[in-house]
């Protein structure tokens, strides 16, 4: 793996992988299927059945990846120019972020009792877990493709 | 047994009815706010409750129809764990909810100051005004209106039944077989329709009433905005109270649905107080478990349970997940800061950073 700068190391690394999976793991888990699918039985992943939990999971790994994109906006601002080893590293993958943080926004919006129109509830919905299983298949490909990903980093 | 009561259908009750209506002292909910999509409050007055089932009756004429029966043979669910849950055949269940049954009555008899007293409960939706139904169904399926109705749009519902488990009252009840999962993948993902109490939304939206507050002969039921709904409550509780020698301090124990799951626009006042009523409930569910045959415990306790909700405190459900709503918003301004703060400038600083 190649650093190119301290910040960029396996620490940052690390938190930014840590909180996209476990951001897809509890977002996908809003959908009820972890435990028909044996998922909950397995030992140490009980809690993954209880969709208060997930949600409030879901809200902290969240909160860790905004800090970290902030973080590395903030550095770019000062004129910090990195190589980074994580985070979106093509015009796709901002574009699937803004798209998840604008659709998330709303939900969020929606979950503290803020009225908004049903159709357009449906839509946010939508949005969400489209461009969140389009930025989980982006990034497996991009994974399994390591050739690729030390070209350009999703 | 309980949960089979005896209908009092009383001639008086029907009369009574069209009576009072005619008389009407119910506020429209058109007139009460209802076109200007201002949230529409119900208050029951439960001590004057006869048990007669008329709301029940009334609410399953308009609305069980549009129902539909499932496809048969139905998809067989895989893995097989998952449960089919079909009151097709049982349409004529009444004391619970259902499917089929938007609304049952509680009959009730409890001990209170040495006197049995009975009591007749109305149960369907709260209707919360923050409704965790709402704010988790994934797909959107479960709405709130903006005249505070909340109910499950039976063309987009998948029937996962996430709302009935993080519904505080476990309100929704599945019919499995019907619905858009039919088309999409029905053996491997969802499992058929979510229905409950919709308030009426056809109705009201035409500014009538719900049918429950139109049948009823004892009109122990009224509609309107929920200001005035909740300042209404709130004074018949303190009534409720003093009446019932506990003091006007203590209307809180009178009413149940202000407080409950962060508020519902639901409002029930009693002449005893909830935690009395809550644990007669209680009690009737204990025993009807050990009367059910059912050999696991949690299991009895569980069927004991499925569609007869408690009326137990019930703290805001989505308050954890509206707290860290903070940590939203708080970790991109520490992250932005930290990039353009005193962190960017220490080790690796700028310069170093610089290509």
């Amino acid at each position: 793996m190649r650093q190119e700068h301290p910040y960029s190391g396996p620490l940052s690394h690390w938190l930014y992988g840590i909180g996209i999976g476990l951001a897809l793991f509890t977002g996908f888990g809003q959908m009820p299927i972890y435990k028909r699918y044996y998922l909950t039985d397995i030992p140490g992943l009980g809690w993954a059945a209880d969709f208060y939990t997930t949600a409030s999971l879901h809200y902290l790994a969240v909160a860790l990846v905004l800090g970290l994109l902030a973080w590395r906006i903030g550095l770019y601002l000062r004129g910090v120019r990195i190589r980074w080893l994580w985070g979106p590293g093509t015009a796709w993958g901002w574009i699937l972020f803004a798209l998840l943080a604008a659709s998330g926004l709303m939900k969020v919006l929606r979950n503290l009792g803020l009225y908004l129109p049903p159709p357009f509830i449906v839509t946010i919905d939508l949005v969400h877990m489209g461009s969140a299983m389009a930025l989980m298949f982006t990034g497996l490909g991009v994974i399994l493709s390591r050739r690729r990903r030390r070209e350009k980093p999703l | 047994m309980k949960f089979s009561p005896t209908r009092r259908q009383l001639l008086k009750g029907g009369l009574a009815a069209a009576a009072g209506l005619a008389a009407s002292g119910i506020p429209r909910p058109r007139s009460a706010g209802a076109a200007v999509g201002e949230p529409l409050c119900t208050v029951l007055d439960i001590s004057r409750c006869i048990g007669c089932e008329q709301c029940v009756e009334a609410c399953r004429e308009q609305w069980q129809e549009t129902v539909p029966d499932p496809v048969e043979p139905m998809p067989k669910p895989f893995p097989s764990r998952v449960p089919i849950e079909d009151w097709s055949k049982k349409k004529d269940v009444s004391d619970r909810l259902t499917p089929y049954n938007w609304l049952y009555v509680e009959h009730l008899s409890l001990t209170h100051k040495g006197e049995e007293v009975e009591v007749n409960i109305p149960r369907r939706c709260m209707h919360c005004l923050n409704p965790p139904c709402v704010d988790l169904c994934p797909f959107g399926a479960s709405r709130v209106e903006k005249n505070g109705i909340v109910r499950i749009d039976p063309d987009i519902c998948l029937g996962g039944a996430k709302c009935r488990k993080v519904c505080p009252w476990h309100i929704p009840q599945r019919q499995s077989g019907l619905g858009i999962y039919l088309d999409i993948m029905p053996s491997y993902a969802g499992n058929g329709v979510m229905f409950k109490c919709h308030r009426c939304t056809p109705l009201v939206a035409q500014g009538k009433l719900p049918r429950c507050i139109e049948v009823c002969p004892e009109q122990i039921q009224s509609i309107g905005p929920r200001d005035q709904q909740v300042k209404k409550a709130v004074a018949l509780a303190k009534q409720k109270a003093k009446a019932d020698g506990a003091g006007e301090e203590r209307w809180r124990d009178y009413l149940y649905g202000l407080f409950e799951n962060g508020g519902t626009n639901t409002i029930y006042v009693s002449a005893i107080p909830f935690h009395e009523i809550n644990r007669a409930l209680k009690a009737d569910r204990a025993q009807w478990a050990q009367e059910s045959g059912i050999k696991a415990p949690r299991r009895a306790k569980r069927a004991a349970l499925a569609g007869r909700p408690l009326m137990g405190p019930v703290a805001d459900t989505m308050a954890e997940v509206g707290n860290l709503t903070w940590a939203l918003a708080l970790a991109p301004v520490a992250g932005l800061a930290a990039g353009l703060g005193r962190l960017a400038a220490g080790k690796g600083g700028r310069k170093g950073g610089e290509r």
